[in-house]
């Protein structure tokens, strides 16, 4: 069992790009941290440095107080899942998964029992005599988790374990790597680009863009408050509604009252808000970034019981019934934000498109004029320029 | 398709086949019967088994057989390991890879007699490998009986190394990365990532370089001949002694000559054997 701890990591590569830079991080024994971040964020160097399959250009790398730096992939003790599960494919599901046993001589008879274990806990007791070929991507992902498993090794390391699957096998096989990862208690490092299994996995959760650490955080942690406009708009599906906005305060005899101006409409701020935040006093009548998750939207003809000036007008442009719940798009006259994904749409961008997650009996149809009630008091606010949290 | 398109397709190669080894076959079974002088064509004269029998109680001929089965046995061998070895380290090279393949492919582009009359010269006299041998041990290099079997297999290796080396070459290309990778975090260092990763996935390229390199190797002619010509008659594989004995100037007995090229023929069968069993089992494997 073992903690990791990387210590200003750098990746330079050849051709002069910085992949990683001063990436911090530290893993508690028998951690599931999940690194997740857009296509090409650096997130999977970052992995293959911890694996020592990538050179790094500077800082280090600790498993407990050792310091793993110059020590050859093999001699790291730590196993791996590959996005294409690398299997071995002359070799049948027991001989793959008792692959790193033989390698470390393990005596045969240990060897068998320990692939037995491990067929049990992965459901492949009837498969272990077939070849990687005869087996459904889901089989091969979960032989590709035995061979990581029988090794009881210090660290697990995952890349992209789960985005060769279909939709409904990678809803279980989360679930699944999940469960078994608490059983066994190794120390975890995830990689993904797929913010759900980010949320829904890891004990902690650590965004990267563009190869520079944004926050580190629980899920609940990074999703209730996130510290800058990328990590509010790439955690959560449908994504964080982000626009130019301006605060004003108008004073008035029993207490002042503030407003966002979004667009050309206004939007009444409970003082709360504002008393939690004092910073946001200095960004009075100037430009900030206002951000709304869409469960903070809801049809007024459902809930009616709601301060009227907390209201949006829209009209309705696509309308998703997904059953438990109504996904309600429309348009907002204030501009959209952009996060910096850069695997958002680009004809999303600008166009001040408004995501409502709305109850399922809401009956807004494509083309009605709705009302729209805003919780207020879970609005977000960024600094316009440098993109972070407005919190304290 | 129906019967008549077919024929009209398979009609033109079935005639090539027949015309180009069907017919050459029987001609030479029917030769290999026969009393034929190279100076007297028009008189064939059936002999039964006399030619035959004279073969094989020739002992060149033996000696013909033995050597051709040692070449083959040392010769397959080391270019398929010297290959693997070379294109693991072109594998390893990024820059100026072009250069290097370009440098190991030479002996394989040069024209065999050419390169084996330039790959002579170093041991003749004058030359630097014999200049080389009269500075460090006093004595003057030359080709002999006792040597030269040696110098053709060690300039045969280094002629058809490239084969093996650019075959194999391509095929690490396909390895997938993350395979090897795999391997290493499992625990295997070089050797063990050379048995059990990157054999295996080369596994039928081996099995192809192999049976090319045995056919190959069997009936190998022009460098030998270019060796030993008339001078080293023990140096010469099959193929040389066939000719040899079908073209020698004033007897040139061509029934002799037919009847030791049926048992050339016979022989790379029982020689290639055992590649074809395992080739036809793999195929079995792969079906089930």
């Amino acid at each position: 069992m073992s903690t990791v701890t990387l210590k200003n990591l750098v990746k330079d590569y050849p051709n002069g790009f910085r992949a990683i830079t001063d990436l911090s991080l530290h893993l508690d024994d028998g951690e599931f941290l999940v690194l997740v971040g857009p296509s090409g964020c650096g997130k999977s160097t970052a992995l293959r440095m911890i694996a020592g399959l990538e050179d790094i250009t500077s800082g280090d790398i600790y498993v407990g107080d050792r310091r793993l730096n110059d020590v050859a992939p093999k001699d790291r003790d730590m196993a791996m899942v590959f996005q294409n599960y690398a299997l071995y494919p002359q070799m049948t599901v027991a001989e793959n998964i008792a692959f790193p046993l033989k390698l470390r001589r393990v005596p045969r008879a240990e060897r068998e029992a320990q692939v037995r274990q491990a067929a049990e806990i992965l459901e492949l007791t009837e498969q272990l005599e077939k070849k990687p070929a005869h087996l459904s991507g889901g089989q091969r992902q979960r032989v590709a988790m035995g061979r990581a498993i029988v090794r009881h090794p210090a660290l697990f390391l995952m890349d992209e374990p789960l985005s060769n699957l279909d939709a409904k096998l990678r809803v279980q096989m989360r679930a699944d790597i999940a469960g078994i990862q608490r059983e066994l208690g190794v120390t975890t490092f995830y990689v993904t680009h797929d913010q759900v299994e980010a949320m829904t996995m890891g004990d902690r959760v650590a965004v990267i863009k563009d190869g520079i650490l944004q926050q580190v955080d629980t899920p609940e942690g990074i999703y209730g408050s996130p510290d800058n406009v990328f990590v509010a708009a790439f955690i959560g599906s449908p994504s964080m509604n982000l626009y130019e906005a301006t605060l004003e305060r108008h004073e008035e005899a029993g207490g002042d009252r503030y407003s966002v101006v979004l667009g050309d409409q206004r939007l009444a701020v409970p003082p709360e808000v504002f008393a939690e935040r004092p910073a946001l006093a200095e960004h009075l009548n100037r430009p900030v970034v206002v951000g709304i998750r869409p469960e903070h939207l809801e049809d007024a003809a459902v809930v009616a019981d709601h301060p009227d000036d907390q209201r949006l007008d829209a009209t309705v442009d696509v309308r998703e019934a997904l059953g438990a719940e109504t996904l309600v798009h429309f348009n907002l006259s204030a501009p959209s934000v952009d996060s910096g994904d850069p695997d958002a749409l680009d004809e999303l961008r600008d166009s001040g498109r408004c995501t409502a997650r709305f109850s399922a009996s809401s009956t807004a149809r494509v083309g009605d004029r709705a009302r729209v009630n805003v919780d207020a008091r879970h609005l977000h606010f960024f600094d316009r320029q440098t993109h972070l949290a407005i919190r304290s | 398709m129906n019967r008549r398109t077919f024929w009209w397709f398979t009609i033109p190669s079935v005639i090539v086949m027949l015309a180009l080894m069907v017919f050459p076959l029987i001609t030479t079974v029917w030769l290999g019967f026969q009393k034929l002088l190279l100076r007297d064509l028009n008189n064939p004269e059936w002999v039964g088994w006399d030619n035959y029998r004279d073969v094989l109680s020739d002992p060149e001929f033996w000696a013909a057989v033995q050597f051709t089965l040692v070449f083959v046995v040392v010769t397959v061998p080391a270019s398929m390991v010297f290959g693997l070895a070379v294109a693991l380290l072109l594998d390893r090279i990024g820059r100026g890879r072009a250069i290097y393949m370009a440098a190991l492919l030479l002996p394989f582009i040069v024209t065999p007699v050419v390169g084996t009359l330039i790959y002579e010269d170093l041991f003749e006299r004058g030359g630097l490998v014999s200049w080389l041998w009269e500075v460090f041990t006093d004595d003057a290099f030359a080709v002999s009986a006792s040597n030269v079997k040696v110098l053709i297999v060690v300039q045969y290796i280094w002629y058809v190394m490239p084969f093996a080396m650019i075959t194999f070459f391509a095929g690490l290309q396909t390895l997938p990365e993350e395979r090897v990778e795999a391997a290493a975090l499992d625990g295997a260092g070089f050797w063990r990532n050379l048995w059990h990763v990157t054999l295996p996935h080369l596994r039928l390229l081996v099995v192809f370089v192999g049976l090319i390199s045995v056919m190959d190797a069997y009936r190998v002619y022009d460098s030998v001949f270019v060796w030993t010509g008339n001078r080293f008659t023990e140096a010469h594989t099959l193929a040389v002694y066939n000719v040899r004995i079908a073209t020698a100037f004033d007897i040139g007995r061509l029934g002799k000559g037919n009847a030791i090229a049926v048992l050339t023929v016979i022989g790379i069968f029982v020689v290639l054997i055992p590649f074809l069993w395992r080739s036809y089992r793999d195929q079995i494997a792969e079906r089930t």
